[in-house]
């Protein structure tokens, strides 16, 4: 039952055009496709092909092409196999279509991802602050915010001077490279 | 036991099963701190006497957490890759996962089993530590997490370089190694830990790290960048240079040493001439400065200075006696060792910077130092060491005893010359080897065998040739005899060269380290030769300088006299390469990017002065 | 959020108040809150609040190597870290396309299974102290400091034992380890009666727990719900046995569930998981030793690896579900972009928000130590 669902699968999905279609291994399926077709094939994977289980929603911030990638990682209970939808939207403004009237999990990872990148999923029951309560910032996983950047002009770190460096310092040597030099 | 059945309802008195615990002997956990396991990652340790401070886990720390400390005292020597520093870590960022000790070139870092440590308030200063064989109270714990064989990070062996085997190499003059392939190239790139051992030993302080960084990226015109800021020689040094590097690298202390040699050749032979020329070009003056000067010799050192007063905007002159330029690189260096077309493209690269090289001119008898003191801002003579030194023992100054640098021009010049049948070759240098070794290929295409012995002063422990050239030799078919003196060159009754007497060496140096060879005079040895070759060191011929001259300089044991910047008594003259420092091709280098800096120096003055 | 920036809440004139429940106190896993919504001690409504253990772990993770990062990832998840360590390295693994030896691949299950057991204890441990059997409690940590003896001694540290590594493991175990392990294994098999008349048969806890924070299994499939808390409702299913990895096709064990979907239930499969771990365990006991080799591939020079642009969605099943890292490669010598899938981040959020609604106060410390949620998870 489940590997000829899986064989149906595959031939529905490489018949689609506006999708790209590979195979990686036998759980393993990726799919590329276009970000207005992508709620209508996670109805077709769940409704049809038992793809229930949504495991996680990943973003990718590729700034240089000024693009977030969102990746939809659902899984079969049936088949056991796991189907990665990935899309890309424009950074700018960064909108898209919540799944959570398909996906009830995907509440929390729109969240998370509105939060950390400040993707706005219209339709989303809750995109509130979650973690980053009282954070003004900008959404600090984009790839344009240095959190070490960050770290350094608001922290103060710790300056040792014990006393064996002291008596090193009296004899003439003392600190050469700092660990931040290096990184 | 099955499991537990959902609809198990239970009972109230199951607890009361732990009431049997209460005739148990209780767990008591000692005061003391509990010792650690065998393999526990607690504080840190350093071996100071293996440390070499090379800061590889500084780089690996993932929580930025250690810091190079130098200390004053402790052993410091950029040529056998040790610097004084050593690691200080602060226990405010550590993490204790152990990659500094895995990753460690020497394995001297490792945790111990001891792992208490607090402070008041007022103390917190302790825990920033400095790490010594001691441990960080003092205590002597027990060695936890360190290194072992299946743990270490560091790829200790090198990628196999492919090369000619000796039979299909040993008649003719074709390059043996092959160089690295891409691929090779960037695995043996990626064995580099960044450490800059080797930028500090190499004379002319090459950015090797930043180089091989490069190769490892893909990146080889980045390579060749980082090369042009310091050698103009890189094809010649990607074969044949003495590489300090590889000895002072820290890879080579528990491993082989990335080959850094190798890497510097496969980047050079993998951008285009024509590519490297414009980088080499980059950077080059947009002016021109008007400024003459005049370089006796067409060496590295000779070159090297050209190139960088080239690049100034100055306009150079290179006076070269032999019919082509390159001097010891190309007269004196096999071709086995350095094909004479990768020669060529580096003085390519110099001469396309503008600098001018005028071959078949001899200074002293064409031109006079005079003129060119005339027509000359500043002279640089940089002639190396072109004569050969002779052993002067009897029968030495028979015409079938020669001298290993004239026959190695020779042979480059292609002069020909009678090759003998059986040859004996006095000295265990490298340039022995490189005659014995041309003499082998000569006579096996000729011949069909090889007869040439080696016989060297020194024993095969403290041998001054390359181990991998005698290990080549010998497998050429050559003979090579260690801890011989050169008695005397035996000429028979017709007056024919019979061979070299040799004697056993019982000591070398004398208590006062002064050289004096004490031989047994029991153990002697009879080598037969049709010729001797004497390859036991060259001089300088000074006859360019005409006897005025010569006057007016200062010598120094039949040395010119110049400084570290190459500046002699004379304030327009310089000299640069090997008759003033020792003979190879990189120190050459380094020379000559000295005597350009101080040239450039005294024009700027000059100018100065004059306005 | 800070406590200065509470704030007061205004109690209408009726039985309805809200309450901050945490984010210091003893019925929460780790730092973490829920805003709850009463009528008496009956929850109307509980809205999760993190962020109390925010460090940033992906971001982190973006500005280290590969290879600085398995230092990192197991202090996304204290009580069971070695799933973090063990997915990571997988995914560069199947990056990079190394094979790990065979020897190191049951060296990992080894560490997996002692981890689960070592959670498990923790976990139902901490569910005994939200009924109030503090007993349960002690011995479930007292045991669970026996594993970590032996995790000392096989990596060197007790709780991060940051071992696993692209390629492989670190080291080889110690001489004479598996003896240990075994012995450890007969304590903790001899243990289980002892934890089922004190716990899991003691009718208070079973009273107790019944149909609280119960859900159906169609619920548990809708909220995303995995792991142990998935199999407590009626639903056999195992990432170690239906997506393998590492050794588990090897090995036999059996993917047990329970019918309740409620608090009891999940205990009950974690109890019974402490006994299929031992089971994996001494399987790994028997065939360990009959493979030899090396611990580890070759793997490059870690300050100079760069793994191939790729991407890879890898799975294990740790002690509290499915764990997925997304790990995506550039072709850098840094990660470009991981993001973990930490079950928790369903189990702790939207799946305890819902069963809180309509259980009652004193319950809510016990929904959340039968899902086994772990805040960090959330937070990463």
């Amino acid at each position: 039952m489940s590997k000829e669902l899986n064989l149906w699968l595959d031939d529905l999905l490489k018949d689609i055009k506006i999708i790209q279609f590979k195979r990686k291994n036998s759980r393993r399926v990726r799919i590329d496709i276009a970000p207005e077709a992508l709620p209508a094939l996670l109805e077709l994977l769940q409704g049809r092909a038992s793809y229930v289980h949504l495991s996680a929603i990943s973003c990718v911030d590729w700034i240089e092409e000024n693009e977030f990638e969102l990746v939809y990682h659902v899984w079969s209970y049936e088949t056991n196999s796991l189907v990665s939808a990935h899309t890309r939207i424009s950074r700018e403004p960064g909108v898209y279509l919540s799944v959570y009237d398909l996906y009830t999990p995907a509440a929390f990872f729109e969240r998370d991802i509105h939060e950390m990148f400040g993707v706005y999923f219209e339709g989303s029951p809750d995109m509130e602050k979650f973690i980053l309560t009282e954070w003004n910032g900008p959404p600090p996983m984009r790839k344009d915010f240095d959190s070490e950047a960050f770290v350094n002009q608001t922290f103060n770190w710790e300056e040792y001077h014990p006393q064996w460096l002291k008596d090193i310092e009296a004899e003439g040597g003392g600190i050469t490279t700092r660990p931040e030099d290096v990184r | 036991m099955s499991d537990i059945s959902y609809k198990d309802k239970g009972s109230i008195l199951g607890p009361f099963k732990s009431l049997s615990f209460f005739s148990r002997k209780p767990v008591t956990e000692p005061f003391e701190p509990r010792i650690a396991a065998d393999n526990y990652r607690g504080f840190h340790v350093n071996d100071w006497d293996v440390c070499i401070g090379c800061s590889t886990c500084q780089k690996v720390c993932d929580n930025a957490a250690i810091t190079m400390i130098k200390i004053p005292g402790l052993p410091d020597d950029p040529v056998m890759g040790i610097r004084n520093e050593r690691p200080a870590i602060d226990y405010g960022r550590c993490c204790w996962c152990g990659l500094c000790v895995d990753i460690c070139p020497t394995s001297s870092i490792s945790l111990t089993q001891e792992y208490v440590h607090t402070c008041r308030e007022n103390e917190l200063d302790s825990y920033f530590i400095l790490p010594d064989p001691n441990g960080m109270h003092n205590k002597l714990f027990p060695k936890g997490w360190s290194k072992t064989g299946d743990a270490d990070l560091v790829d200790l062996e090198r990628q196999p370089m492919a090369e000619m085997e000796p039979q299909s190499r040993s008649d003719n003059f074709d390059e043996i190694v092959d160089g690295f392939t891409k691929q090779q190239a960037i695995i043996e790139a990626s064995r580099c830990v960044q450490c800059g051992m080797c930028h500090d030993s190499c004379p002319t302080n090459m950015h090797a790290p930043e180089y091989i960084r490069a190769i490892w990226e893909g990146d080889a015109e980045e390579a060749v960048r980082q090369m042009y800021r310091t050698n103009p020689f890189s094809h010649v040094c990607g074969r044949v240079c003495t590489h300090r590097c590889e000895t002072a690298c820290s890879i080579g202390r528990r491993g082989d040493p990335v080959a850094i040699r190798w890497l510097k050749r496969y980047a050079m032979d993998a951008v285009s001439d024509e590519r490297v020329r414009e980088i080499a070009a980059e950077g080059k003056a947009d002016f021109v400065s008007g400024k003459k000067i005049a370089i006796i010799g067409s060496g590295p050192a000779g070159l090297t200075t050209a190139f960088d007063l080239a690049k100034n905007g100055h306009a150079v002159t290179v006076y070269e006696a032999l019919h082509k330029p390159g001097g010891m690189t190309r007269y004196g260096i096999p071709e086995y060792r350095l094909p004479y077309d990768r020669l060529d493209a580096d003085i390519d690269v110099i001469k396309s910077v503008g600098v001018r090289i005028e071959c078949n001119v001899r200074i002293g008898s064409d031109i006079t130092m005079e003129q060119l003191r005339q027509d000359f801002d500043a002279v640089v003579v940089a002639i190396g060491l072109q004569q050969g030194r002779s052993t002067r023992i009897p029968g030495s100054d028979h015409e079938q005893v020669r001298a290993s640098v004239d026959l190695l021009r020779m042979i480059t010049a292609g002069e020909s010359f009678d090759v003998p049948e059986s040859v004996v070759v006095i000295g265990g240098g490298n340039v022995a080897m490189d005659i014995a070794r041309s003499l082998a290929r000569m006579q096996k295409s000729q011949y069909g065998k090889v007869a040439v012995t080696v016989s060297a002063l020194e024993d095969f422990d403290h041998f001054l040739a390359d181990p991998e050239e005698v290990k080549e030799a010998r497998e050429e078919g050559v003979v090579i005899l260690d801890s011989r003196g050169p008695k005397e060159c035996v000429i028979d009754k017709n007056g024919k060269l019979e061979g070299l007497t040799t004697l056993g060496v019982i000591s070398i140096f004398d208590d006062d380290g002064r050289f004096a060879p004490s031989y047994d005079e029991v153990d002697e040895q009879l080598h037969h030769g049709g010729m001797v070759i004497e390859s036991i060191g060259q001089m300088s011929d000074i006859s360019l300088f005409g006897e005025e001259l010569t006057e007016e300089l200062e010598w120094n044991r039949g040395r010119l006299q110049a400084d570290e910047d190459g500046v002699t008594s004379v304030s327009w003259l310089w000299s640069a390469g090997d008759m003033v420092h020792g003979p190879d091709v990189v120190h050459a280098v380094a020379d000559g990017h000295r005597v350009a800096a101080s040239i450039e120096t005294y024009l700027n003055e000059g100018s100065s002065n004059n306005e | 959020m800070r406590p200065e920036n509470y704030e007061a809440i205004k109690q209408p004139p009726s039985n309805e108040f809200e309450l901050n429940f945490g984010p210091n106190h003893p019925g929460i896993e780790g730092n973490y809150a829920f805003r709850v919504k009463l009528n008496g001690d009956e929850v109307l409504s509980a809205r999760a609040d993190a962020g109390y253990l925010h460090r940033g772990f992906e971001k982190l993770m973006e500005g280290r190597l590969w290879i600085q990062n398995i230092a990192l990832v197991p202090r996304i998840c204290v009580p069971d870290p070695v799933p973090m360590e063990v997915c990571y390295s997988l995914a560069i693994e199947e990056l990079c396309g190394l094979e790990i030896p065979e020897r190191a691949q049951w060296l990992r299950v080894m560490q997996l299974e002692m981890s689960r057991l070592a959670a498990h204890l923790f976990a139902f441990g901490g569910h005994a102290a939200t009924t109030g059997m503090y007993t349960p409690m002690f011995w479930g940590v007292a045991d669970r400091d026996l594993i970590l003896d032996r995790f000392e001694e096989l990596t060197g540290g007790r709780v991060y034992s940051i071992y696993n590594i692209p390629g492989g493991v670190r080291r080889d175990m110690p001489d004479g380890f598996l003896d240990r392990l075994g012995a450890l294994l007969d304590y903790l098999d001899s243990r289980l009666p002892d934890y089922d008349s004190l716990f899991f048969r003691n009718q208070v806890f079973i009273r107790r727990a019944r149909d609280v924070g119960a859900m159906t299994q169609e619920q548990a499939l809708k909220w995303g719900v995995t792991g142990p808390n998935l199999r407590a409702t009626g639903l056999a299913f195992d990432v170690r046995r239906d997506d393998p990895y590492l050794a588990y096709e090897k090995i036999d064990f059996d993917v047990v569930t329970q019918p309740g979907g409620d608090a009891l239930s999940r205990n009950l499969v974690r109890r019974a998981e402490l006994k299929q771990s031992i089971r994996i365990l001494r399987q790994v006991i028997k065939h360990l030793p009959s493979v030899k080799g090396a611990v580890r591939c070759p793997i490059p020079n870690p300050l100079a690896w760069n793994v191939p642009a790729g991407e890879t969605y890898t799975r294990v099943e740790s002690s509290k579900g499915e764990l997925a890292y997304y790990v995506v490669s550039n072709g850098g010598d840094k990660p470009y972009r991981v993001h973990v899938r930490g079950p928790s981040s369903m189990h702790a959020v939207q799946v305890l928000e819902k069963l809180a609604v309509g259980s009652r106060l004193e319950d809510i410390a016990q929904i959340m130590f039968s899902l086994d949620a772990c805040p960090p998870e959330v937070d990463r």
